[in-house]
Order: C-alpha cells, then sequence, then structure tokens
C-alpha cells in the first residue's frame, strides 16, 4: 500500500509534466504574476499588489487542478490509470499529491515574480506600492482555491464545465454577491481571501475565513471522493 | 488462470450479462466472440477492476483484480484503443505507467521496440494513426511482462504485417504457459489461434469449450458463430 | 439557398450542445438568482433606512447588476460552437473531429461560418430576450413601493435592448476568436475574465486611456450607468459602434483564416 502510494504519486507527477497544457499553465501564471505586478505598479493608482493580482493569478491554479482531472478522461486514459493502479483512494491521493506540488512552486514562484517585478517596475504617479504581504496567506489560497476546482472536476469529470463554474463563481458570482448581501463572506473565494487580505471582513478572521474555505474543499471532496470509488470508470 | 463465474451487470432495469461464467486457462487461448452489444466489453471490463459487477465474480489466479498486488504484472490488457490523452507523447505515457506500477525504466524502450514503435517514442499520441494507437495499447499491455493477456479487438486497424506479428506474439506467449484471452469480431484469424471458445450473445453464454467442440457439426467456425448467437437472440427476443 | 440549409442545419446542432444548455441557464437562471439576491437586499436596505449598505436603491439596477452572468453565457455559446467542432470524439484516434464532417457536408467554408455566427446570435438573442424581462419584472416585484424614485422606462427600454447587443457582439467576438484558437479554454478564460470586474481591460485602462476603446469595454455603457470603475467611459452610440467594428473585424479575420487553413 505505501509502496504503491508512493509509485502512483511519481506516476501522477510524470502524467502532469507530459501535459503541454499543465506546463504552460503553470509558466503562464508565473510570467502573469511578473506583468500583473508590473501594470498594478507602473498604474496611475498604485494599489497593493497582492488584492489586485490574486484574483487574476487563482485562474492558474485552478486551471491546474482542473487540468489534472479532467485530462483523465480524454482519450480514456481514466482506464490506464485504474487498470495500472486498482486502488481508487490510491489514485485520488496520489493525483492530489502531484496537483499540490505544481500548484505550490506555481503559487510560489508566481508570487515571487510578482514581487520581483514590483520592486523594478518604476511606480506610478502616486506612492510607491505598499507590499503588504502574507505572502504565505496568498500561496495557501492560490493552492486550496485550485484545489476546490480539481475535486469539482472529479465530480465533473470534463473540462469546460467545471472550468466555467469555478470561474463564473470566483469572478463573476462572488464580487457580484459581495456588494450586496453580507452571506457572500461564506463563498469560498471570499473566505479564502482573508488568507491574504487580514481585516478585510468584519466577522471572518485569516483563519476562520481559511477553515471555511477548507469546509467547502472537504465537503466537494468527500463526495467526490464517494462517487469515484463506486462510479464505473 | 481467469475464471468467470456467474456475472451479472445491469445498467439500471436493462440486463447487461445474465449469469456468464467460463474459464481462460493458462497455456492456451481463448477466444472470446460475440455481435457487438453482446456484452463482451463488459465482461472484461469488470474483469479489469474497471466496472463493478451487480452479481458474481470475475477472478485473475483466484483474486479480484481490485485485490491484486502487482496488476501490469500479472495481466496485460487492451481495451478499444491506448487510453492515452492525445497531447502526451507515447514515451511519456509508458513512462507513467511504469511508474505507477514500480516497473524500471528500460521496459518503456523495450516495449516501444518490441512493438515497432521505437522511432515514434516523442510523438504526441493525438498524431498517431489507429494502427499506431493500437500498438501503443499492445505496448502497455506488455509492459509488466505479464502472465495474462486480455486483448479486445487487438488486430483492430494493425495492417498485414501488425496482424502476423500478434498472431505469433500470441501463439508464442500461450506456448511459454501464459494465459491469453482475445475477443475479435475476425472470424479467419481467430480459427487459426484459438484453442478455446466462448461465445456469448445478449449477455449469455451460447456456448463455450475447446474449438473443435464448440464447432462440431458445423463446417466453419463463422457457421458455429452465427448458428449459436442467432440462437442466444431468439431466447433474448422471448 | 445553400445558406439557408446551412443555417438549418447548424442551428439544432448548437442548440442541442449539452454546453449550450448550461450557457443558457447561466443567463437565465443565473441572472435571476443574482437579480433575486440583489433585489432582496435592495429592499431590506431600505426598509431598514440602510441604504448606505447598497450601491443603488432602483430595481432596475439590481437587474442590471445581473448582466455580466449572460456576458458569460454569450462567452460560452460562441466559444463552445466552435471549440467542439475541434474536439476528437472518444474514438480519440485518426483525428476523429466533427468539423470533417461539418465541412464535407458543407464545403463552402463561408457558408459554415456564416451558419454558425447566425446560429449563436439567434439563441443568444431569444435568451435575452426572456432573460431582460423577467429580471426586470422579479426585480420590481421584489423592491415594489418600496423604491424611492421610479425609473424612466424609455431609458430602462434603450439598456435592456443594449445589454442584449452586448451579450450578442461578445458571442460574435468568442465565436471569431477561437476560430483563430481552435481550442476553447484559452478564449474561455480571457473572455470570461474580461466580462468581470476582474478583467484584464480594465487594469489596462489603469496604464493608458486607450484601454477604453478595448471591446468589453467600450460597450459597457450599453447597458451600464455609472458609477464606473474607469474614468471617461464612451458614451452608448459610439460605445456601442466601437465594440460593433471590433466583433465586424474579429470576425472578418477569422473568415479568411477559416476559409484558407486546411480543415
Amino acid at each position: 500500500m505505501t509502496r504503491s502510494l508512493g509509485d502512483a504519486i511519481a506516476a501522477e507527477i510524470v502524467k502532469l509534466r507530459g501535459l503541454p497544457a499543465a506546463v504552460a499553465t503553470m509558466l503562464g501564471t508565473v510570467a502573469a504574476g511578473g506583468v500583473l505586478a508590473a501594470v498594478v505598479t507602473a498604474s496611475t493608482e498604485g494599489a497593493d499588489i497582492l488584492p489586485v493580482t490574486i484574483p487574476f493569478l487563482q485562474i492558474g491554479p485552478i486551471l491546474l487542478g482542473v487540468l489534472a482531472v479532467s485530462t483523465e478522461y480524454t482519450g480514456h486514459q481514466i482506464r490506464t490509470t485504474l487498470i495500472a493502479t486498482p486502488n481508487r483512494l490510491v489514485v485520488l491521493a496520489a493525483k492530489s499529491v502531484a496537483y499540490l506540488a505544481a500548484s505550490m512552486i506555481t503559487s510560489v514562484a508566481a508570487l515571487g515574480a510578482a514581487l520581483a517585478s514590483a520592486r523594478v517596475t518604476p511606480a506610478g504617479h502616486h506612492p510607491p506600492t505598499r507590499i503588504g504581504w502574507p505572502p504565505a496567506g496568498a500561496t495557501a489560497y492560490l493552492v486550496l482555491i485550485g484545489f476546490l476546482g480539481f475535486a469539482v472536476t472529479v465530480l465533473a469529470r470534463s473540462l469546460v464545465p467545471p472550468l466555467v463554474a469555478m470561474l463564473t463563481l470566483v469572478l463573476i458570482a462572488s464580487p457580484l454577491l459581495a456588494g450586496f448581501t453580507e452571506h457572500s463572506r461564506w463563498l469560498p473565494d471570499r473566505a479564502g481571501r482573508l488568507l491574504y487580505q487580514p481585516g478585510a471582513d468584519a466577522v471572518l478572521a485569516p483563519g476562520t475565513g481559511a477553515l471555511t474555505l477548507l469546509a467547502w474543499i472537504t465537503a466537494v471532496a468527500v463526495l467526490a471522493i464517494a462517487t469515484f470509488r463506486t462510479r464505473d470508470a | 488462470m481467469l475464471r468467470i463465474e456467474g456475472l451479472t451487470k445491469r445498467h439500471g432495469s436493462r440486463l447487461v450479462l445474465s449469469d456468464v461464467s467460463f474459464r481462460a486457462q493458462p497455456g492456451r487461448v481463448t477466444a472470446f466472440l460475440g455481435p457487438n452489444g453482446a456484452g463482451k466489453s463488459s465482461t472484461l471490463r469488470i474483469l479489469l477492476g474497471l466496472d463493478h459487477p451487480s452479481g458474481g465474480h470475475a477472478l485473475i489466479d483466484g483474486q479480484p483484480y481490485r485485490r491484486l498486488r502487482e496488476p501490469l504484472r500479472t495481466i496485460g490488457s487492451l481495451l478499444d484503443g491506448p487510453g492515452a490523452h492525445r497531447s502526451r507523447t507515447a514515451r511519456n505515457h509508458l513512462t507513467w505507467l511504469a511508474r505507477a506500477s514500480g516497473l524500471p525504466k528500460r521496459r518503456v524502450d523495450e516495449v516501444l521496440e518490441r512493438v515497432g514503435l521505437a522511432d515514434a517514442g516523442r510523438t504526441r499520441v493525438g498524431r498517431f494513426s489507429l494502427g499506431m494507437g493500437q500498438r501503443l495499447g499492445l505496448a502497455a499491455a506488455l509492459l509488466g511482462e505479464p502472465s495474462a493477456l486480455v486483448l479486445d479487438e487487438p488486430v483492430n486497424g494493425l495492417d498485414p504485417g501488425g496482424i502476423r506479428w500478434i498472431r505469433a506474439l500470441l501463439r508464442e506467449h500461450a506456448g511459454a504457459g501464459g494465459t491469453v484471452l482475445l475477443s475479435s469480431h475476425l472470424m479467419s484469424e481467430v480459427a487459426e489461434i484459438a484453442d478455446d471458445l466462448v461465445i456469448i450473445a445478449g449477455g449469455r453464454i451460447a456456448s463455450a469449450g475447446r474449438f473443435d467442440k464448440v464447432t462440431a457439426g458445423y463446417a466453419t467456425l463463422e457457421d458455429a458463430f452465427f448458428a449459436l448467437t442467432a440462437a442466444g437472440r431468439a431466447e433474448e427476443a422471448r | 439557398m445553400t445558406l439557408l440549409r446551412a443555417v438549418a442545419a447548424e442551428l439544432p446542432k448548437t442548440a442541442s450542445l449539452p454546453a449550450s444548455l448550461v450557457a443558457v441557464a447561466i443567463t437565465a437562471i443565473g441572472s435571476l438568482g443574482i437579480t433575486l439576491l440583489n433585489a432582496f437586499s435592495v429592499r431590506n436596505a431600505i426598509q431598514s433606512g440602510r441604504t448606505d449598505l447598497v450601491g443603488y436603491t432602483s430595481p432596475v439596477e439590481a437587474a442590471f447588476s445581473a448582466a455580466p452572468l449572460g456576458t458569460v453565457g454569450a462567452v460560452i455559446l460562441g466559444v463552445v460552437v466552435i471549440s467542439s467542432e475541434y474536439t476528437a470524439n472518444s474514438s480519440e484516434l485518426g483525428g476523429g473531429r466533427q468539423i470533417t464532417t461539418t465541412l464535407t457536408a458543407t464545403p463552402r467554408r463561408l457558408h459554415v461560418l456564416i451558419a454558425k455566427a447566425v446560429s449563436v446570435v439567434l439563441l443568444t438573442a431569444v435568451t435575452a430576450a426572456v432573460t431582460m424581462p423577467a429580471c426586470l419584472t422579479v426585480a420590481h416585484l421584489v423592491v415594489g413601493g418600496a423604491a424611492a424614485a421610479s425609473d424612466d422606462l424609455t431609458d430602462t427600454i434603450a439598456r435592456s435592448v443594449g445589454a442584449a447587443l452586448y451579450w450578442l457582439l461578445t458571442a460574435l467576438i468568442a465565436v471569431s476568436v477561437t476560430v483563430l484558437t481552435r481550442s476553447g479554454v484559452i478564449p474561455l478564460i480571457f473572455l470570461i475574465v474580461n466580462s468581470s470586474l476582474v478583467s484584464f481591460s480594465l487594469l489596462l485602462t489603469k496604464l493608458t486611456p486607450l484601454a477604453r476603446y478595448l471591446p468589453d469595454l467600450a460597450g459597457l455603457t450599453l447597458f451600464a450607468r455609472g458609477p464606473f470603475a474607469m474614468d471617461h467611459p464612451l458614451g452608448p452610440l459610439p460605445g456601442g459602434l466601437v465594440m460593433t467594428a471590433w466583433a465586424v473585424g474579429l470576425l472578418t479575420v477569422s473568415a479568411l483564416v477559416f476559409v484558407r487553413r486546411d480543415a
């Protein structure tokens, strides 16, 4: 069991590396970190980098999480995966580890690129950009929001529907609702943003915000595990 | 040895398999025949642990597939194409498969060579022709040097050279004491290599046993096939 | 004649895509849901006298605030209509893509593209024609008499038509861009991001005022009224024209590419 989990993790890492789309997503996210931070720094308004860039950067880990799972369902790869590793739990655990490693590397690199580019970009008209920087929190947020996308895709078994659902949630529905109902603080991305914007909410602290996001992930993951175990491949 | 015992599978109210039982013995090539939709693929998917049976067992050396400690070293399989994502290279596909099964990396080169894809290792699977995809699927089946082979339509899309090659491969495998279970629609192909026959129609076993016993009383295997599957269909209709 | 036949072939093909259903559902049900939630917030704010808690107090604004969901629906529809042609089907090898069948059935490429554009326009228009009045009605029913000032009916109608036009043009831009990329994921991400408040275009306005000529920002005033997240947005008429020019320009480029490229 332990050996097979180690082997399965190694296999999932090779799989992710072999997907041009996943590699492009990782590189693109890092590049986006640098470019966006430069734009924000050079802009005339001189805002905090994190609250402006993270909403864009989160697309990277979300796409990575969705791709890691959805590519199994192209060309019937899931069949080969389950034939090589018949234990469903081992497959999901190994895939999660590979995703977490890849998204962690991507997020750290993207935030590093953002920080570096903010330093070297000449600031705009207003006072230089404040780097109010809980980078660990931002990394955790990026990794976790992508993991929610990962779990949703285990249920959906496809690329476009979970991607659209996640993007609509974090980019459209959540900002629209935020202005009008205080209950929107319980949405996964609104709660999770306290990780990089501590103090942005009157009720939730960074810790409780992170827990709320984790609760969403756990709820979807429990459903996903139960479905994945019992469903015919 | 592969043992299928009283296998039943329902999709909703539709009965796909009904009390299917047969064996595939070591040292013999067992052909699994039946018209489209007869239940061949369903049986093989359950044997390989992909689908859950509604009843009965499918055992490999006495174990269900999901309990196998080293599945790829025990049984090699090919179902409908390579089962690889189209944007991967053939080598990447076999490499992750080898890693998942704890197999040495040299096996990847060996099987690529063996199926005639040595020069196509860096090609993306999406650019493969049907026959090349089939060869990649066979490479995956041979990766763990398994004692049993389960192949669904292995000659599908292969060129004449490939068909001759696979015929030799299967004979050799059984000759060395391995188990071979293959499904095919090509009667002439089956007649050349099968030792045993299992004929399924309408989700039920129509006939199973040694080649000469099943075909006894018919001029050719094709005649036997049509007669036996027609009987199954008639029963289904009732 | 053959063009009509091509439209007759493409319309049911488009309408029966599962993703089209998702697009229509996001537009219609999503917009209604957001309208409903926002309308309740507005009513509660008015009734409790805490109008500072909400950005506006009119039912019409509650309905139009949901318009970005319609844009997302239009994006999905426009992208998927094209990308579904290029997705390999489950027989996975030998390039089993639908575009091969489509182009053998209708060899005149331009007709195929026009037929797809027409189908997308028709579907989006029908969805808009149902969604906008429904959202406005719901908002009025919920906020109702609590609303402080009555809204200008002519302006509301103009904005509804404007929102529908914005969706149509967005869908056509999505079709054009996807013809160029042949894959759905990148246009989907870019266009959904730009339909949102977290928009690349909006970020660019902070760098250069020229960014307001980008299609998604240019057309914004077709339905939206201030306050805007950018300075000096184009007015409804010039903005609408700029956005239309983008859509026509991109469609022309994509048509040229589609006609010349190997399937």
